[in-house]
């Protein structure tokens, strides 16, 4: 029979259409730029006015020109299509201005079925613990909407859709039924279906948005966003001690060009390899980091890396950095041995770009470094007196500095005086090279929450930090954070609980704990749901001693086991549900149709319209088994029948077991 | 929704005659009251299912590629969902019972009505189940241990028996991906009458046929009994009724308003027999309007003059089966 896929659609179902809609575009409409969230909310308001005000469907025309000006905003505010949130973004507003022409059965199922494709492309973008509840918001609400339109479609061929079950808690319920029957299946889905290794395609690098993280350049200021961010970064569980917190220095991006605003990556350190690293067995610090997708290169490590993961090089300033970009959740395990001795001899080509600066820039800096050069015995001296400047002036550290314009070390050195630590970073690294030693600019993080409920140490984006190495000649790249010669609690405490403010609003124990044990089950759920890949699987495969198959293996298996589940519900699952819908309600009654069965079986067929003696004389006159067992039966179930006797229903019961009797003529 | 070609339409239509051929062959009509089985129900998706299917590869694919774990575990999910509803969708149709299917006799041309009484004996519930010959026509909802009926509307081009041609009892539900169906060939019939002819000639008059009767002068059919007025003649003079009372009685008379008829085969010599036939109808539902007493005689059938409703039934009948 052909469908009714036109049908019109009634006010239950667009209302659940809508709801569908905006729950599964919520988290896209958050990190939406602001000016386009009303632009997406428009069409949804007018249909949902015209559902109230019963207007007509909007004519072509004016779709169109609305279409148009909402695409034109929207590429206009991201510059183009490319990336990911452009092109989420897209399908939102997409399926937005699809309401304007949603009025019958087969537009509403085109919105409630990619409105689970967007929320399936949400997870490109946050797979933490809260979308669960978005994930099942989204399927409870869109299989309700399906419901409703499977009836507008049904009930096409009549004027008027019967009220059968329209409240809220039975249509809830009704959702959740099919989500918890289907659960067990989905679930067994998830952990057997096979995973690929490596993927078919990747993303094209231009489509990552980068969206968090440190960046491949650094200019003072710009990781002040960061600090606000309480989001992980990664998590460390030690195998070893855990070192103490101002020991956490986790090196991300360094820094060698500078072009007197803004710190650039160099050609050098992405070129070349480390020369030597620590020997791994002497490594004293090993630890296990699981870290977020940043979508950048950039793993990170504690100072000095001597075993380091599979598909990451060392560069030559130590950083660590990947082959492809973390687009998913990483694990990987380092060991590290704090007390290597970094680059004792340094290149020539290195040693230019660590003193290398560009010409005409801070004049009064350079003007009071070789003062101090002139004055001092060694290059400590130095140092130790630029550490002091920065204690001993009245430097202050805060998250909100003023701006500065061109000449930046000056203005921050000699007038303002307010920065955090990139400022601090990026002006010693200055003076130390105007003073004719070595430096650089190390970005990364500084160290980390301890969540004493797993055992591991949380950091987040707001532990980002930035600090500086001098080359001392004979012990080689030293740290020198100069953001604690300012404020030593940064470093002993962290960057916004350094500041009189703190981290939370309400500061309890028992909230904390809250917190902790929230990120323990987020860490877990990482672990579990959000890692599991080919390598997980495999390993959860072999713990039944099965080896994971290759591709060819992989996929005759995977129609293997269609085929045999296939059949097995198709054959017994439809048996179970005949067995279950032939289940009456009524025991008696069970028992007289087992009775009936078997006497089909013996070659009488009852007609349903026998009363019961009726049955049992025919059936004795035609099957001719002695004695009378089958009128025995038939008075037995007619007593049982009009008397509510239950002792006679056991025996009953036990007559109709034991039937029929052996000797049969 | 582009329609669909007619190639494509008759390669439908030639799978689902094939189908219907072969489930025929093992059923055979059946009379009710008929179960749905397991293995009268098929399930198959619908066109909506297919694209929601192809959605969902297409989101497994991505999510498989970038081993994204939650968009895999929504696509998993929802293809459990898809998978439970072809079993919700048999067990909404599974076990439900065709009680019987009756239609009343209709004239050619009009639509043949046949009103299916299904029941549900079961302790669940079973929504939008529709009915239809080829299209759906129409849709009902189940409570537990409930009945229903369903009318299903054919087209009568030819008088006689409509054999009622197999149906389909199908539901959708609970999404809208999958459809269950099940044939059912059950072992019912409309009668269907001649069409009345439009341009009917006037009903033949008393006198020109052969059993017309004559007029009598003041009736001779009893109506009532009336005060005796001067004038009344003696002979309708009610004397046992009068006899109980203190007063006069008399028989009140009538005279049938109009004439008795006879409709006759051969009066309409020349035309065709499906013509003769129509004209007869018509004659037989203006005799019947005007309360005439009526004969109707066809060729080796007489039926003598009478009236009402069964009257009427057995003329019609007699018109819809003759030479049939």
């Amino acid at each position: 029979m052909r469908s009714a896929p036109t049908a019109l659609l009634d006010r239950r179902g667009i209302i659940w259409v809508v709801l569908t809609l905006l729950i599964s575009m919520t988290p896209q409409l958050a990190s939406m730029p602001l000016h386009l969230v009303p632009i997406t909310l428009l069409p949804i308001a007018w249909r949902l006015l015209a559902e109230f005000r019963r207007w007509k469907p909007m004519p072509m025309f004016l779709r169109i020109v609305a279409t148009a000006l909402a695409v034109t905003v929207l590429v206009s505010t991201y510059g183009g299509l490319m990336g990911r949130s452009a092109a989420v973004s897209m399908l939102v507003l997409m399926l937005s201005l699809k309401l304007l022409e949603t009025f019958r059965v087969r537009d509403a199922r085109v919105v409630a079925s990619l409105s689970l494709f967007l929320c399936g492309t949400q997870f490109l973008f946050s797979q933490g613990v809260p979308m669960i509840l978005y994930i099942i918001a989204c399927l409870l609400s869109a299989l309700i909407a399906l419901m409703y339109l499977q009836r507008c479609e049904a009930y096409d061929v009549l004027d008027k859709i019967p009220d059968t079950d329209r409240n809220l808690l039975s249509e809830l319920g009704f959702g959740a039924r099919l989500l918890a029957l289907a659960l067990p299946l989905g679930l067994a889905l998830f952990l057997l279906f096979p995973r690929w290794g490596s993927p078919l395609w990747g993303l094209p690098e231009d489509a990552l948005d980068s969206r968090s993280g440190l960046s491949d350049s650094m200019t003072p200021g710009s990781i002040q966003s960061l600090f606000m961010d309480d989001s992980p970064a990664f998590r460390a569980t030690f195998a070893s001690g855990i070192p103490r917190h101002s020991e956490l220095y986790w090196r991300g991006p360094v820094f060698w060009d500078f072009d007197g605003k803004s710190w650039q990556i160099s050609y050098l350190s992405r070129n070349l390899r480390a020369d030597s690293r620590p020997a791994a067995e002497n490594a004293p610090i090993r630890y296990a980091i699981q870290m977020e997708p940043t979508e950048q290169k950039w793993l990170f490590a504690l100072d000095y890396p001597a075993l380091i993961p599979a598909k990451t090089i060392l560069t030559v300033d130590y950083q660590l950095i990947a082959l492809h970009p973390v687009t998913e959740l990483r694990d990987y395990v380092v060991a590290s041995d704090p007390g290597f001795r970094d680059s004792p001899v340094l290149r020539r080509t290195l040693l230019r770009a660590a003193l290398d600066l560009p010409e005409g820039f801070n004049p009064r800096t350079a003007e009071m470094m070789s003062e101090w050069r002139s004055e001092a015995e060694s290059d400590a001296e130095i140092i130790r007196r630029a550490l002091d400047y920065f204690h001993q002036q009245d430097f202050h550290y805060t998250l909100n500095p003023p701006l500065l314009s061109r000449h930046t070390v000056d203005e921050f050195l000699f007038d303002t005086r307010e920065g955090f630590c990139e400022h601090y970073a990026s002006a010693f690294t200055v003076m130390m090279r105007m003073a004719g030693i070595p430096a650089r600019v190390v970005t990364g993080y500084q160290g980390g929450y301890f969540n004493s409920i797993g055992s591991y140490v949380l950091v987040r984006q707001s532990d980002a930090h930035a600090w500086s190495e001098v080359w001392v000649r004979g012990s080689g790249w030293t740290r020198i954070d100069p953001t604690a010669a300012v404020a030593p609690e940064r470093v002993e405490q962290g960057a916004v609980d350094s500041l009189d403010q703190r981290r939370y609003m309400f500061d309890f124990q028992w909230l904390r704990n809250a917190r902790n044990t929230f990120d323990l089950f987020q860490r877990g759920w990482n672990n579990w749901v959000v890692a599991f890949g080919a390598d997980r699987q495999s390993r959860l495969f072999s713990i039944f001693g099965w080896d994971m198959p290759g591709p060819a293996k992989l996929v005759m298996a995977m129609i293997a086991v269609i085929l045999i589940v296939g059949a097995a519900v198709f054959m017994l699952v439809p048996m179970l549900l005949q067995f279950r819908s032939s289940r009456s309600p009524d025991p008696l009654l069970r028992l007289w149709k087992r009775f009936t069965r078997k006497l089909a079986k013996a070659g009488f067929v009852a007609r349903p319209s026998m009363a019961a003696t009726e049955l049992a004389q025919k059936a004795t006159g035609q099957l001719k088994y002695k004695g009378d067992a089958i009128l025995k039966i038939a008075e037995l179930y007619t007593r049982c029948r009009y008397s509510q006797d239950s002792d006679n229903q056991q025996e009953l019961s036990d007559l109709i077991r034991r039937f029929p009797p052996r000797s049969t003529s | 929704m582009v329609a669909a070609s007619p190639a494509r339409q008759s390669i439908r239509d030639n799978i689902t005659g094939w189908i219907k051929q072969r489930v025929q062959a093992k059923r055979g009509p059946l009379t009710p009251p008929v179960e749905l089985e397991y293995r009268h129900i098929f399930v198959l998706p619908t066109r909506f299912g297919w694209g929601f299917g192809f959605m969902l590869v297409c989101m497994a694919l991505g999510g498989l590629n970038f081993n994204n774990s939650m968009a895999l575990i929504l696509v998993f999910l929802l293809g459990a969902v898809a998978q439970l509803t072809t079993l919700i969708a048999y067990r909404n149709l599974s076990g439900l019972k065709i009680d019987n299917v009756w239609s009343e006799p209709v004239f050619c041309g009009e639509d043949a009505q046949f009103r299916v009484f299904v029941s549900n004996g079961d302790d669940h519930q079973r929504f939008a189940v529709q009915a239809g010959f080829n299209k759906p026509q129409d849709c009902a909802d189940f409570r537990l241990n409930s009945h229903n009926s369903m009318v299903l509307r054919h087209p009568t081009v030819q008088r006689g028996w409509l054999e009622m041609p197999s149906f389909r009892l199908e539901t959708r539900f609970p999404l809208g991906l999958f459809k269950a169906w099940s044939w059912i060939f059950p072992r019912s019939r409309c009668l269907v009458y001649p069409a009345p002819a439009r341009t009917a000639p006037p009903l033949p008059k008393s006198g020109q046929g052969q059993s017309g009767r004559a007029i009598k002068g003041d009736g001779d059919e009893v109506h009532g009994l009336r005060k005796y007025q001067a004038g009344d003649s003696m002979q309708r003079v009610a004397w046992r009724a009068s006899a109980r009372h203190d007063e006069l009685y008399s028989l009140e008379m009538e005279v049938p308003r109009e004439n008795a008829c006879a409709l006759d085969w051969d009066l309409l010599r020349g035309d065709d027999i499906e013509t003769r036939l129509s004209i007869l109808t018509a004659w037989v539902i203006a005799a019947d309007h005007k309360q005439l007493a009526y004969s109707l005689r066809l060729p080796g059938t007489l039926i003598e003059s009478g009236k009402g409703t069964a009257h009427r039934v057995r003329c019609l009948e007699s018109l819809a089966l003759y030479l049939s």
